[in-house]
């Protein structure tokens, strides 16, 4: 028998026999069946009983026991089922030899105990089935409810994902360590008199602007999420002008596409603070973004050249925020995956069917 | 005439080496700067050449960090930390009486600096004797925080032409087959060569247990658990239709309490 198990930590139920629910079930037809019989029967009552209550539970077992058996041939329903079929008159018949020895050939001369087999049979053949298919009817009404009670657990597991990660977005965003190093860095500018002071703040500016605290997506497209990218690599190069390059190139037409604001900008500081930053050399960072003509699934990609990921780096928040952010945002068929670069570096590619894209 | 005082500056950004250096030039204009590190490596070997009497020393570098550059140097030096925003090591450093100065540099904190810096060299004073445990310490703090998890938190799987990398959570079962491990996740099946033996010793216990000789088995999928007549049992997961056995001697993690 199956049994939900609401959660991995609490154990199975176990039944490795009928349930006693069954046994009582079976037991109290059998004994209607004799009370029915009876009349038309030679042998005393409780004869007539014994054989019905072995003819029933033998079948109950047979039922059983084909259910838990895993066999490839038939479908389970089917084969408990046939079970049944083939174990009523088989049953009643042995019953019959045991009670004149084993006795075949007298068994068969024996024109009263011919009928008694017959009756028997057909009636626990008719029981049995009508039993059996309650079970099995049973069975998959429980099955079903566990599913649905299993769907309506996912759904809202989901449901508190996406929210989570909507509200982490209203913390703060913008770290401290960034702001004041890019800060000192624009005051080194300022001081030194630089031309590149003020594009430098302009840069500060749009991206701090993008970076505010914010519940609706609703008027995000990808080309404002592209200036936000561009304008937080730039500041990252102005720190780094030795350890950090970066190109972005977004095939046409995709910039009025909406899109989740700080999406790709997650994968984009991730690029630069677990893979450039680490290392001494630094490295390059590619975004780009491309539509299939075919099927107008679009595909946008953070690359970098960096140090890559240990298999036991810590995975955060972030990225399984964003995941379930995007679900939110483009529906399940959204993906989110992370490749290696050769020979070092991270490929972090997101794909999604737009709305806007279906044809 | 004593020879004039010296120091190193070491950061990885460049306009901030600059802007240092062009404020001690203001306010210190006898110091001289006579190397610039780019990373605590180079800070080290830097120091090694020229012996400077004096260290700026970012906290946040590539490679080998501040603190852990300054225990590189440890007592040969007057060591100044600078930092953005590591609040825990500002706490150190007040803690430890270490100076320490933050980004953006403020002229007049760095003038106070500056004033204690003179004083020590004119006293040739030793650095303070309870910089190293300080030091130690934040080293452990740092090396904490950035210390890998001690188990497996991705599975790196060959997809075609390139290696995926699986989050374990998103892993359902890991099977034997034969030279390879079968990786079954939410995205797919990928074959990869770590074996079920290795698997098991790496991934999380709590999340991940071995039911048979060849299977492993993300726990938080198991919906339901079927047991058989020979004292074995089969796995159900969420949202899959393959059936996993259990094995005889892994069935008490399944055992009724």
């Amino acid at each position: 028998m199956r049994s939900a198990v609401p959660s991995p930590s609490l154990p199975a139920r176990w039944r490795a026999a009928p349930g006693g629910r069954r046994v009582l079930i079976v037991a109290a037809l059998c004994l209607l069946a004799a009370i029915a019989l009876n009349p038309i029967f030679v042998s005393p009552f409780l004869v007539v009983l014994g054989r019905t209550l072995f003819v029933g539970m033998a079948l109950l077992l047979a039922f059983t026991g084909v259910g838990r058996w895993r066999q490839p041939w038939l479908p389970r329903w089917l084969a408990q089922v046939l079970v049944v079929a083939l174990v009523a008159p088989l049953a009643t018949f042995v019953v019959y030899l045991l009670s004149v020895g084993g006795d075949v050939v007298a068994l068969l001369r024996h024109e009263g105990m011919l009928l008694g087999v017959l009756a028997i049979s057909s009636t626990t053949l008719v029981g049995g089935l009508v039993m059996a298919l309650g079970a099995l009817y049973r069975e998959r009404d429980a099955q079903a409810r566990a599913d649905g009670l299993q769907f309506a657990l996912e759904k809202s597991t989901l449901e508190r994902q996406a929210l989570g990660a909507r509200l982490s977005l209203l913390h703060a965003q913008i770290e401290p360590h960034f702001l004041f190093n890019t800060l000192a860095n624009v005051q080194a500018l300022v001081e030194s008199g630089s031309d590149r002071a003020a594009p430098v703040l302009r840069h500060l500016i749009a991206y701090l602007r993008a970076a505010m605290p914010r519940l609706n997506d609703a008027e995000a497209t990808l080309a404002t999420e592209l200036q936000l990218v561009r304008a937080y690599l730039e500041l990252m190069h102005l720190r780094m002008p030795d350890r950090l390059q970066f190109s972005i190139a977004l095939e046409p037409g995709l910039e009025g596409l909406r899109f989740p604001t700080m999406a790709l900008l997650t994968l984009v500081e991730n690029a630069v603070s677990h893979g450039i930053d680490p290392s001494e050399e630094g490295g390059r960072i590619e975004v780009g973004g491309r539509r299939d003509a075919s099927s107008g699934v679009v595909t946008l990609w953070v690359a970098d050249t960096g140090v890559g990921l240990a298999e036991t780096a810590a995975p955060g928040t972030g990225l399984a925020n964003l995941r379930a952010r995007l679900q939110a945002f483009y529906g399940p068929g959204t993906s989110l995956d992370l490749h290696e670069v050769a020979p070092h570096g991270l490929r972090a590619g997101l794909s999604f069917a737009p709305p806007e894209a279906l044809p | 005439m004593t020879p004039p005082p010296t120091a190193l500056i070491a950061d990885d950004e460049p306009l901030l080496r600059e802007s240092l250096c062009r404020q001690l030039a203001r306010l210190w204009p006898e110091l001289q700067v006579v190397a610039e590190a780019r990373n605590g490596r180079e800070a080290v070997e830097l120091f090694d050449l020229h012996a400077p009497q004096v260290v700026f020393l970012d906290v946040h570098m590539p490679g080998l960090n501040g603190i852990e550059a300054a225990r590189g140097i440890a007592r040969r030096a007057q060591i100044v930390f600078v930092t953005a925003y590591e609040q825990y090591a500002v706490q150190a450093f007040e803690h430890g009486a270490i100076d320490y100065l933050v980004k953006p540099v403020d002229e007049a904190r760095l003038a106070d600096t500056v004033a204690r810096l003179q004083g020590r060299l004119a006293r040739a004073a030793e650095p303070l004797p309870g910089t190293e445990a300080v030091l130690e310490s934040l080293a452990d703090e740092l090396r904490r925080r950035a210390a890998p998890r001690a188990h497996l938190q991705w599975i790196k799987a060959s997809v075609g032409q390139s290696v995926r990398l699986i989050p374990v959570e998103q892993v359902a079962y890991l099977r034997s087959d034969e030279k390879y491990t079968l990786v079954a996740w939410d995205g797919g099946e990928a074959l990869i060569r770590k074996t079920i033996r290795e698997l098991a010793d790496d991934l999380d216990p709590d999340r991940f247990a071995q039911v048979h000789r060849s299977v492993i088995v993300n726990l938080h999928r198991v919906t339901q658990v079927t047991r058989n007549l020979n004292e074995t049992a089969d796995l159900h997961l969420a949202g899959r239709s393959e059936v996993l056995p259990v094995s005889r001697s892994f069935l008490h993690l399944f055992r009724q309490m």
